[in-house]
């Protein structure tokens, strides 16, 4: 899961569980609120009572009745006044029901005693709690729904926030990434941001970037410099060798050792002439601009290798599709692909065994098989045998170059290749080659 | 014919020079751009192999200087680098062949003798050999009026063989030169015996072949007496 998308979810994850805690609590927390305040209310009005009953005198109140009663319309509060009987004091809050003009009512009753001229009084000032119960009501849903639109507007801004913060890593993922293939070609570009740590992530895998570069670079200069300098010592070994075994005085049993630093000769040539075709080609030294028909080059590569496969009698089956034609590639090099696949099929394959060479398209793509029933290679094998100089254990001879070549030539052309074998029955080697090779 | 041999590697020129020496060409060697040019100012040539990598200038503003005043002159280009660009540039700018080092001495021949036979309009030379005529340019082989059917490469083991006439050919110089850089040591100049049998039987057929002779312990050749 990408980081923005895991914060996305974090942060909404955190709202929906903070707001949902606060709005479970919510009834219990506005009833404490609505309660407190409807008993501070109340104390409130007692002072107000007393208040007027100090200016008016209680006599004002009671007007020669016995007792003082008042309520509002709704009977949403009430007051009364009596005389107190008891001796001691007595201050209290209460919820009771009081019968009023016959409505039975629970009410929030603030009782209280004060004194009179020498006369004790009890005062009792009731609020309707279904009156409170629905301020508490109100004062939830105003509550609840300030408290959401704030949390969608918090959710909101964090989210664009984390977008535009994260945007750097995004960049430096795809420009750095998952774009570039390797050899980082692209011009560096440093990475905008005021974000310390995306900056030095950048800078960092720049500077790697930059390092494997470089190291690439030396070996390839490195490889062709050395395949180029080694030329010049071989050719005039090989001359001179040559110049020697013309001579007519030279000892009969000279010349089969001759032949020998010949053949060795040979092969150190074909080693660096090796190296030299991975460096051109890692070089891209080569132009990918030829049109190739399949068919007619295999038979091509066949007729070259005709004979080492008579040697070892072996059947090829050759079935491709008549009309395959690929663009963007180079011809030199393809045929150095199918010859060096082929004669390693035969190379490797046991006496009377059998090559069989054929392909199919699929969804656009081309795909062509060589495969043969030789010596096959360890499933542990497969990674590696298209590195330099790994050889294959049972191999007599070769030079550990001819696949590297192969995987290079496939690679500088897009081609992607893979193995399928098993030990001692036979390998398959497929090339894939996408739609681009198929359209000009 | 004379041969300007242009290499800064003075012991490749030495075995160069001797290698044509045996076959009468009259060489001399220049050793960087400089006495190149000034042995073309002075003579002219017939041949002039020229190393592409030379100390004091580049090699292809040598063969255009060259061209400039020997039109005739037939350039083989030599070089270390062997791309395909260096390739197609020298043959643009006028050399007549290339060759990439490290090269066979008996290559560099055969690719003289061709240019020989190009320039001397050659082509459509037959020659005899024994009962049978050889068209190099057909590439066939006829007895009287019967044509006999070589492969591709029988053809030009043959050819190769009758280029270096009287000389003695090692099994791995005639693979060497039928598969280039393609061929395989042990294996493939086995399979040069295999040609040889297939072309004596095919030949048999018609006349001797004793002109094709087997040179023990070291390969084949073909004896002329011209």
């Amino acid at each position: 899961m990408r980081l923005h998308t895991k914060l996305t979810l974090f942060t909404v994850a955190a709202t929906i569980a903070v707001l949902g805690l606060f709005v479970w609590q919510l009834p219990r927390l506005m009833q404490k609120i609505a309660s407190d305040n409807t008993n501070k209310n109340l104390h409130q009005q007692r002072e107000k009572v007393l208040k007027a009953i100090g200016q008016n005198g209680i006599g004002y109140y009671f007007q020669g009745d016995s007792a003082y009663g008042s309520y509002s319309m709704l009977k949403d509060e009430y007051i009364s006044l009596e005389p107190y009987t008891e001796t001691a004091d007595l201050t209290k809050l209460q919820t009771a029901q009081r019968i009023i003009d016959g409505d039975t009512i629970n009410y929030r009753i603030l009782i209280d005693t004060f004194a009179v001229n020498h006369q004790a009084y009890l005062l009792e000032i009731g609020k309707k709690i279904t009156s409170i119960q629905e301020d508490s009501v109100a004062l939830q849903r105003a509550t609840i729904g300030v408290l959401v639109v704030l949390t969608l507007i918090m959710a909101f801004i964090q989210l664009f926030y984390t977008r535009y913060l994260l945007q750097p890593l995004g960049r430096i993922i795809r420009t750095r990434l998952i774009k570039t293939k390797f050899p980082f070609r692209e011009p560096h570009r440093p990475l905008v941001t005021s974000t310390y740590d995306f900056k030095y992530l950048d800078q960092s895998i720049s500077q790697l970037m930059q390092q494997v570069n470089h190291a690439f670079e030396k070996e390839k200069e490195f490889t062709s410099n050395a395949s180029h300098e080694l030329m010049t010592p071989i050719s005039i070994m090989q001359s001179k060798i040559e110049n020697m075994m013309t001579d007519p005085e030279l000892p009969a049993n000279a010349i089969p050792k001759l032949e020998d630093t010949m053949r060795i000769m040979k092969r150190l040539k074909k080693i660096v002439n090796a190296l030299l075709l991975i460096s051109r080609i890692e070089n891209e030294q080569y132009d990918r601009n030829d049109i190739v028909a399949v068919k007619p080059m295999i038979r091509e590569v066949l007729e070259e290798l005709q004979h080492r496969a008579d040697e070892k009698a072996l059947t090829v089956e050759e079935s491709l599709t008549n009309e395959t034609i690929l663009y963007h590639v180079n011809k030199d090099l393809l045929f150095q692909l199918f010859y060096n696949l082929i004669h390693n099929a035969i190379r490797y394959n046991r006496p009377n065994g059998r090559i069989t060479i054929s392909d199919r398209h699929a969804n656009g793509d081309y795909y062509l098989y060589i495969e043969d029933t030789g010596i096959g290679i360890e499933e542990s094998q497969h990674e590696r045998i298209f590195d330099r100089f790994k050889k294959n254990t049972a191999q007599r001879e070769g030079f550990g170059l001819g696949l590297s070549i192969v995987k290079s030539i496939a690679d500088y052309q897009r081609i992607s290749i893979t193995v399928d074998s098993e030990k001692e029955r036979g390998s398959r080697f497929e090339l894939h080659f996408s739609a681009s090779h198929l359209a000009q | 014919m004379r041969v300007l041999i242009v290499e800064d590697e003075q012991s490749l020129a030495t075995e160069i020079e001797a290698a044509l020496q045996k076959n009468h060409f009259l060489c001399e060697t220049a050793h960087t751009a400089k006495e190149a040019l000034d042995r073309t100012d002075t003579g002219s040539f017939d041949f002039i192999l020229l190393d592409i990598g030379l100390p004091d200038k580049d090699g292809f503003w040598l063969l255009k200087e060259i061209r400039k005043d020997h039109a005739d002159t037939a350039i083989i280009m030599l070089t270390a680098r062997g791309a395909v660009e260096d390739r197609i540039l020298g043959l643009d700018m006028g050399a007549d062949d290339y060759l990439a080092k490290p090269f066979s001495l008996l290559e560099l021949q055969s690719r003289m003798q061709a240019i020989i036979r190009r320039k001397f309009k050659l082509n459509d030379s037959t020659v005899e050999l024994g009962a049978f005529t050889i068209h190099l340019k057909n590439r066939t082989i006829h007895h009287g009026a019967s044509a006999i059917t070589l492969s591709r490469k029988e053809f030009d083991l043959l050819n190769y063989l009758l280029l270096h006439k009287n000389r003695p050919l090692s099994r791995m110089q005639l693979s060497d030169h039928l598969w280039g850089d393609n061929a395989d040591d042990e294996y493939d100049s086995n399979y040069i015996d295999v040609h040889i049998k297939n072309i004596r039987k095919k030949l048999n057929a018609y006349a001797d072949t004793d002109w094709l002779e087997t040179v023990r312990g070291i390969g084949y050749k073909i004896k002329t007496e011209a």
